[in-house]
């Protein structure tokens, strides 16, 4: 019998596209990377300039190296490994170009508007909900067009690499969605749908699950393509990558709870994060073997082959992180590494040695098939490697000491009982010439980045003047025959027989070759695996009250106070600053009373941060005079010799929004936040406590005439943090707002709590972690 | 009444060790059945896969001997 074979062409154009997109974006990734280590060392280097200062481009860091590098690598990989393995051409070209420059505008979109204050502030989902609606609608024409070319695919058994790829766009919509979430309060405001703890559970649901669907899944796939291309050996073990996959599938998706050990979150869930983050180690390792045993008999062409040098490394640098992050999620370890730079070192060991290098390999490796011209220099790409190696080590070696240096200054006693290091300072400056090597670590990766960039440009010049496009002939899939279809034909009766068939069937795994023909049964899988484990942790989180223990003095900020928060927000103090204490004995010796659930849950967004290159500032509210906060923010290192935070001496002169106040509060409102008898007032009440706190600055030898500046909203925001706890509550539950009346100290009294749980956190209850 | 009334009065307090053993369940099943596998000839062939494109536009060689910055010749 014959059948007639089709043909069909690869749709490269697009491919070429993301690969020099992916290059140019690392640059900026690394350069902003690099603008920003050196203003830690150098804090005058933003010159005053608000779009510059650390706060706001940090996220732009973060956003363009994990979406612009790192997302145009991956869909350079999908879009060149999917055709082929799938023996099809993309299913539309239009749909390919619409996600190519969809994409691209969706970063220069995030470029200009994070340096400008516009932010949801949780990291790694900062774009404001236009931009995520751009993000959405972009991520269904890529998902449109790759199930579209599987539906159209001559190859009947999906590879593993295309498993991978599913879990990606299934997993990442999902989390998308579902974190970005938001009432709008202009074009480019908004408020978290969730509050507190709850928002602090989704953001670290989708930041890990972002690493996991984002960082690692496709980057996975890609290495299940390109390194058996690259070393001309074929995967290790197929069962591995089967397990290796599953194994991600359900355990990544618990994990998330790891970044919140000892926080308000429940602790039920975050010991689940921690169990199942151990769990996910031996799996990692699992694909890091595959990976690296995949080139068993081909070790003798790394040492010539620089694309397979760049896997090597990525590879290892994912065995590396992938044991780490297990590690750091251990509740002993995570009291000493959370919010240091130590979580900073393990990111970019995973960013820059596993996703950086096994993009860069990709790259080098598509690079004369793509252009087809020879590569313009081997030696380069070998420089690229070696420097790009030694940056890497540099900078992590650097920044893993500094971790350590400050957890454990954080943390130590003297002989009398008392903190060694009371004064935050302290701590800051023993690490600044460590960040003064990774300013020296990062310089050199990103002279990689741009010998790379030198390297595919070049390359690309030397291409032929019309590209060549190959004709590929393959079969179109038939019906599946009973001897290709590895189905056993199970009898429909209830004996024992049947009993065994189906015993066989699932011992020989046969359902796993079925699934992995079906693409829409495979999918199906994949998002009830992702959906099932997210709602065992978030339904008991949103739905039992018991979780969440409330507090009745608590009570909502007052309109200037919503106005400082976003301002808070828009500079990105979370970068630097927690608003968490944990309870620890380091911890509340130094800030204060550890952070309770309750007391959070108006923060639409959360501001518990993530890393303290400055204090926790979860007790600041009343512990200095409001000029203590207008010197501080005009020039820090005049309040705190030493201080390498940036001037925000803007705000002084910088009028604060009072007019869209009305609309903030209405969204709030929205949200639950009981707001009802401030409709329609907002602003002269705004007014009216600036006005307070201006002449209170006054009376303390202070600058007068700012009142309506940027400075008394954030000083009326920071003089309310975290004194509620301490208020009396009110007579009786709130229907309506109940403010604490603006200006007023809070009373000394610690009447404080009546959560469902009966949980009373007083002084008390503040235990030692260790 | 509200949903958050109904699961708050259920007095649940166990999910987190059910979604663990639900879980350990499904992922040793999986490995079990991997391990137990005895048809080695498709998986065989699908490791190969990567290795099976047939489309070449490959230069002769991937990378230059020099630097001569001449348009590659199809």
């Amino acid at each position: 019998m014959h059948t007639k074979l089709e043909q069909f062409s690869y749709d490269d154009d697009v491919v070429r596209k993301f690969t020099f997109a992916t290059v140019v974006w690392a640059l900026v990734a690394t350069l902003v990377g690099l603008f920003i280590a050196l203003e830690l060392v150098l804090p005058g280097l933003s010159a005053g300039l608000p779009f510059l200062s650390f706060g706001r481009l940090r996220p732009l860091h973060t956003n363009a190296a994990i979406f612009a590098f790192a997302g145009n690598a991956v869909f350079a990989a999908v879009y060149y490994s999917s055709q082929r393995l799938l023996k099809a051409r993309m299913f539309s070209d239009t749909l390919s170009r619409i996600h190519f420059w969809g994409w691209q505008a969706i970063i220069v979109s995030a470029a200009l508007t994070l340096p400008f204050g516009v932010t949801q502030s949780k990291e790694y989902a900062e774009l404001e909900w236009p931009i995520d609606l751009a993000i959405a609608v972009v991520w269904v024409v890529f998902a449109v067009n790759f199930f579209g070319t599987i539906a159209r695919r001559r190859e009947r058994h999906l590879f593993v690499a295309i498993w991978f790829y599913i879990a990606t766009i299934i997993t990442v919509a999902i989390l998308h969605i579902f974190n970005n979430l938001v009432v709008p309060a202009g074009l480019l405001k908004s408020y978290s749908l969730y509050g507190g703890v709850q928002d602090a559970f989704m953001q670290w649901w989708y930041g890990h699950n972002a690493v996991a669907f984002f960082l690692t899944t496709p980057f996975l796939g890609l290495m299940y393509y390109f390194l058996p291309k690259a070393a001309e050996r074929p995967v290790f073990s197929y069962k591995l990558s089967i397990l290796h996959f599953w194994s991600l599938v359900f355990l990544y998706i618990w994990a998330g709870p790891h970044h919140l050990h000892y926080t308000a979150l429940p602790e039920w869930a975050s010991t689940l994060g921690m169990l199942f983050s151990v769990m996910l180690w031996m799996p990692s390792w699992g694909g890091m073997i595959n990976g690296l045993l995949t080139l068993r008999g081909a070790w003798n062409k790394v040492a010539e082959n620089p694309v397979l040098k760049f896997f090597v490394v990525g590879i290892t640098f994912y065995g590396m992180a992938t044991f780490e992050g297990p590690m750091l999620s251990i509740k002993s370890v995570n009291a000493l590494s959370h919010y240091t730079d130590w979580t900073i070192a393990h990111v970019h060991s995973g960013a820059l040695g596993w996703n950086g290098f096994m993009a860069f390999g990709m790259l080098y490796w598509l690079a004369p098939r793509l252009f087809q011209a020879p590569l313009w220099s081997k030696r380069l790409c070998n420089l690229h490697f070696w420097i790009g190696t030694l940056g890497i080590l540099f900078y992590i070696v650097a920044i893993y000491a500094a971790g350590v240096t400050q957890g454990l200054m954080w943390r130590a006693f003297d002989s009398t009982g008392r903190l060694m290091y009371p004064d935050f300072i302290e701590t800051v400056v023993r690490i600044l010439p460590m960040y003064w090597v990774r300013a020296l670590g990062g310089s050199m990766y990103v002279t990689g980045v741009v010998l790379c960039l030198v390297n595919l440009v070049m390359t690309w010049r030397g291409r032929p003047a019309v590209y060549r496009v190959p004709v590929i002939e393959a079969a179109p899939l038939s019906e599946p025959s009973g001897e290709l279809d590895p189905q056993v034909v199970i009898p429909r009766y209830p004996t024992m027989v049947h009993l065994g068939y189906q015993l066989q069937f699932f011992a020989e795994a046969a359902w796993h070759r079925v699934w992995e023909r079906k693409p829409l049964r495979f999918t199906v899988w994949v998002t009830a695996a992702v959906v099932l484990a997210s709602a065992f942790e978030m339904v008991p989180t949103f739905l039992i009250r018991s979780n969440l223990p409330t507090i009745r003095s608590v009570q909502p900020y007052t309109p200037l106070e919503v106005l400082g928060r976003d301002e808070y927000v828009a500079e990105g103090c979370y970068n630097c600053h927690s608003q968490l204490i944990r309870p620890i004995r380091a911890e509340t010796e130094r800030y204060g009373e550890y952070s309770k659930p309750g007391e959070f849950i108006y923060d639409h967004p959360f501001q518990w941060g993530s890393r303290r290159i400055g204090p926790d500032l979860h007790r600041i509210g009343g512990k200095y005079p409001a000029l203590w906060h207008v010197r501080h923010m005009e020039d820090p290192a005049s309040v705190t010799p030493g201080s390498i935070m940036p001037r925000y001496s803007w705000m002084l002169d910088k009028p604060a929004d009072f007019s869209s106040l009305e609309q903030r509060i209405d969204a709030l409102l929205m949200l639950g936040v009981p707001y009802g008898a401030l409709v329609g007032r907002a602003e002269p009440v705004a007014r009216e406590q600036a006005r307070k706190i201006a002449l209170e600055i006054v009376d303390q030898g202070g600058p007068a005439g700012l009142e309506d500046k940027q400075i008394v909203a954030l000083i009326a925001y920071l003089q309310r943090l975290g004194t509620d706890l301490m208020k009396a509550p009110p007579e009786s539950q709130p229907a309506a707002p109940l403010m604490a009346e603006p200006g007023q100290p809070a009373p000394a009294t610690s009447n404080i709590v009546l959560g469902s749980s009966g949980h009373q956190p007083t002084s008390e209850n503040t235990h030692e972690a260790q | 009444m509200k949903l958050s009334d109904i699961m708050s009065s259920m007095q649940l307090s166990s999910y987190a060790e059910v979604a663990l053993l639900l879980f350990l369940g499904a992922f040793g099943a999986i490995a079990i059945s991997l391990l137990w596998n005895r048809k080695r000839d498709d998986w065989e062939r699908y490791r190969h896969l990567p290795l099976d494109d047939t489309d070449v536009t490959l230069p002769s060689t991937d990378y230059k001997t020099s630097h001569s910055h001449q348009a590659h010749q199809p």
